[in-house]
């Protein structure tokens, strides 16, 4: 990671904490009085940052937008020849009619390979301050990369890549204008597929939870309007799922069931053993590993064996399955799982507690979860692409 | 010598190594000629040391497995097949999906015997290790990150029972002991029954009357044996000739992408301009090697046509011709000035280097079988 994205990843996070002083500084977030939690109930943590509408995606200074920039990101992020064999695009794992992830529990992988985790949705993910479950990169800039060379994702050589652009004549017209340079570079397409993926949000205007918080009151069922009580009151929900992107950006245990394919199928056997072993453990711990460790991976501290990056909540109407090994179909099952306090860990969070919730209660909840997803979903259509050609 | 700066691959490190070592022995202390300056004696493949025998059949195995590439779609047998002389029959090797390599399949005959490997001769031929690990990583070949491949052996029970016969109960496969175990097999792929070696051991027979005068052709007025010398016939030197650039590189994209990419790894300067196949000077960039290339060895030319670097000449007719003419531009060999009649007696020879084909069949691959969670 260079400094310099890590600085624009603090930069987005400022803009996002502004954002969010400026909805709580016009009360337009604020849940309504009815769904205030009962005092015995409130946590003790501090307040945490309100709902409502994402503010403007923040974008880092190196990498401004442009309509031609964001229309090349948008032809690379569905150019196949941005993989190693040309099967595996972005949009291969993130299909814009599957919520922009792949639908399967555990991410399809590169040809020959599965990948180990759920693939995550490109929904929003430009007001992230950390990608990936275990958070291991801070921009969309360093996330392209990861995914397009990563061994079980796309599986590309960046050198290789770059040339097949050089040898595609609208391409190298198209980088020259965007980024003044003779001949397309990698790092260039990463920013223009980048910039592509900071177009892919939620509409405030399409989001029921959006338009009641803008001061439309009859956007919200009277069942969501329980399920926002729920949510900030008996459900504890917010104490991590807060300010306009419904997440703290955090890592978490809650004791997800493990995914019993990795007890059963060589082919996630394998990508299990192989994560292990190229994200750095130690032998004795690469022997005995049988679960993801999640942010372990990154700090090499036990304390965060298992933790996971919270996730948005926006647009889960069409980004089922849900968790990070894609374990739990449908919002019911995963208010289930929070209503028996989680899952046996050994280190689970404190947060995690039975909630003891009724049916209504957990109908309401699912109910207003889903006010936080488009009325419908935003659909890109692969673009033509552009032909190789002989070079003079 | 320019040494290619490190780049942050391991491979591209050990092949600087390579380089490293190379340019301080020089290529000269490969033994390729006689003390008194004579070109070296034409001799029988001499006996190496003896094989791994459960090493060259693990490696059997693997030679055979397409999924020791990235997606699981080419084995080393893909483009190496036996029935083809263990190339693949085609002028330009076909490349990993979504790529066209832009350089002839060498056959993998007698590999145990050679100095160097590669068209640009960048790899040493003592380690064929190295070889097959070039060839499963490197991204227009088989494109495989090497610890996926190793994590896929011990998916395997049986290569992991194979692997602990040779290794040792407790052992893993692991990445440069696979690679060692695939080069042993490759070690073992060597000429049968050539009637050439049986001349030279004594059968006045094995040679026909034109093959004989084509060897005196071979050694005196053609002048063969300048490079053409030693058990494979070959100086394990780089050489130019000018041979005609296969026009099917730079008029398909595919095959023009992996060249260029080659020269952009290599650290090549200015390797956006290159529109010809440089060769040795992609490693070197010394410009007097510029077009240079590893002399071949001569034994099985019958079941390894097309011939070249780029697969130009299906014959050895048109081969033998090509050098009557003194090669093309640039070249460092002289017109021939051979008849017709010696023409044909040189190919006879050239063909009496051939032995039987060298078929191994392909083994029933064991599957892929569940393993124990979190007993790695």
């Amino acid at each position: 990671m260079n400094s310099r994205l890590a600085k624009v990843g603090l930069a987005a996070v400022v803009v996002s904490v502004a954002g969010m002083l400026l909805i709580a500084g016009v009360g337009g977030a604020q849940a309504p009085k009815a769904a205030r939690p009962a005092k015995a109930a409130a946590p003790a943590v501090p307040a945490p940052a309100p709902l409502g509408p994402l503010p403007p995606v923040p974008v880092p200074a190196d990498n401004p937008m442009s309509a031609e920039k964001v229309e090349l990101g948008k032809k690379l992020f569905f150019d196949s020849r941005l993989s190693g064999d040309g099967s595996s695009p972005c949009a291969a794992c993130h299909l814009p009619e599957q919520g922009w992830g792949d639908a399967g529990e555990i991410s399809r992988g590169y040809p020959g390979t599965t990948h180990w985790r759920n693939s995550q949705t490109i929904y929003n993910s430009a007001h992230y301050n950390k990608l990936f479950w275990e958070g291991n990169v801070t921009s969309l800039e360093a996330q392209a990369p990861a995914a397009a060379e990563g061994n079980v994702a796309g599986n590309g050589d960046p050198a290789m890549m770059e040339m097949r652009l050089r040898f595609i004549p609208e391409y190298v017209a198209a980088f020259k204008r965007v980024f003044g340079t003779e001949w397309p570079r990698i790092t260039h397409a990463y920013m223009a597929i980048a910039a592509f993926e900071r177009t892919i949000v939620s509409d405030p205007r399409k989001v029921p939870f959006d338009r009641y918080t803008m001061g439309d009151k009859t956007a919200l069922t009277a069942a969501q309007l329980r399920g926002l009580a729920v949510f900030h009151g008996k459900g504890g929900c917010i104490q991590c799922h807060h300010g306009p992107l419904a997440s703290d950006q955090k890592f978490h245990v809650l004791g997800v069931p493990e995914n019993e394919v990795f007890k059963t199928e060589p082919l996630y056997q394998i990508t299990h053993r192989w994560e292990q072993y190229q994200k750095g453990l130690a032998e004795n711990r690469y022997r005995e590993a049988g679960q993801d460790f999640g942010l372990y991976y990154q700090t090499k501290n036990p304390k965060d064996d298992g933790k996971f990056r919270t996730p948005s909540l926006r647009e889960l109407k069409y980004t089922a399955p849900y968790m990070h090994n894609g374990v739990f179909y449908t919002l019911d099952e995963v208010v289930d799982f929070y209503n028996k306090g989680g899952g046996p860990a050994a280190n689970k969070s404190p947060l995690m507690r039975p909630l003891g919730l009724s049916e209504q209660e957990r109908k309401d909840l699912v109910a207003f979860i889903e006010s936080l997803s488009m009325d419908e979903p935003l659909i890109v259509k692969p673009p033509a692409l552009p032909p190789y050609a002989v070079m003079k | 010598m320019n040494v290619p700066k490190p780049k942050r691959s391991a491979k591209a490190l050990v092949a600087a190594a390579a380089l490293v070592c190379w340019a301080a022995v020089g290529p000269s202390a490969i033994p390729t000629r006689a003390a008194d300056g004579a070109p070296a004696e034409l001799t029988p493949l001499p006996a190496g040391r003896p094989l791994n025998q459960d090493m060259v059949e693990l490696g059997r195995y693997l030679f055979f497995d397409p999924r020791l590439s990235g997606d699981a779609a080419l084995a080393c047998a893909t483009c190496h097949d036996p029935k083809k002389g263990w190339g693949d029959g085609q002028a330009l090797s076909r490349g990993y999906p979504a790529s066209e390599y832009f350089r002839n399949a060498p056959s993998l005959l007698n590999t145990r015997h050679r100095a160097r490997f590669m068209w640009d001769g960048r790899l040493d031929g003592a380690d064929p290790g190295t070889l097959v690990r070039d060839m499963v990583t490197e991204s227009h070949t088989m494109n495989a990150d090497g610890r996926l491949v190793q994590e896929r052996l011990k998916q395997v029970p049986e290569y992991v029972a194979m692997w602990q016969k040779i290794f040792g109960k407790g052992s893993d496969p692991y990445g440069p002991r696979m690679f060692n175990v695939v080069g042993e097999f490759i070690r073992s792929i060597e000429s049968r029954n050539v009637p050439f070696d049986r001349y030279l051991r004594g059968d006045q027979g094995a040679l026909s009357e034109e093959a004989k005068s084509g060897l005196a052709l071979f050694k005196g007025k053609a002048g063969c044996t300048q490079c053409h010398h030693g058990p494979t016939l070959s100086d394990g030197k780089l050489h130019r000739l000018g041979v005609p650039e296969n026009p099917q590189v730079w008029n398909d994209p595919l095959r023009a992408i992996t060249m260029l990419r080659h020269y952009s790894t290599s650290g090549m300067p200015g390797y956006m301009n290159a529109r010809t196949d440089v060769g040795l000077y992609a490693i070197t960039k010394n410009d007097k090697d510029m077009g240079k290339f590893l002399t071949p060895g001569l034994r099985d030319l019958r079941h390894t046509a097309p011939y070249m670097h780029n697969g130009v000449f299906g014959t050895l007719a048109e081969v033998v011709e090509f050098y009557q003419r003194g090669g093309g531009p640039g070249s460092e060999v002289r017109p021939m000035g051979l008849s017709d009649a010696e023409k044909k007696a040189l190919v006879a020879f050239l063909e009496s280097l051939s032995g039987d084909p060298v078929i191994v069949d392909a083994p029933a691959l064991p599957p892929y079988r569940p393993r124990a969670l979190g007993k790695n």
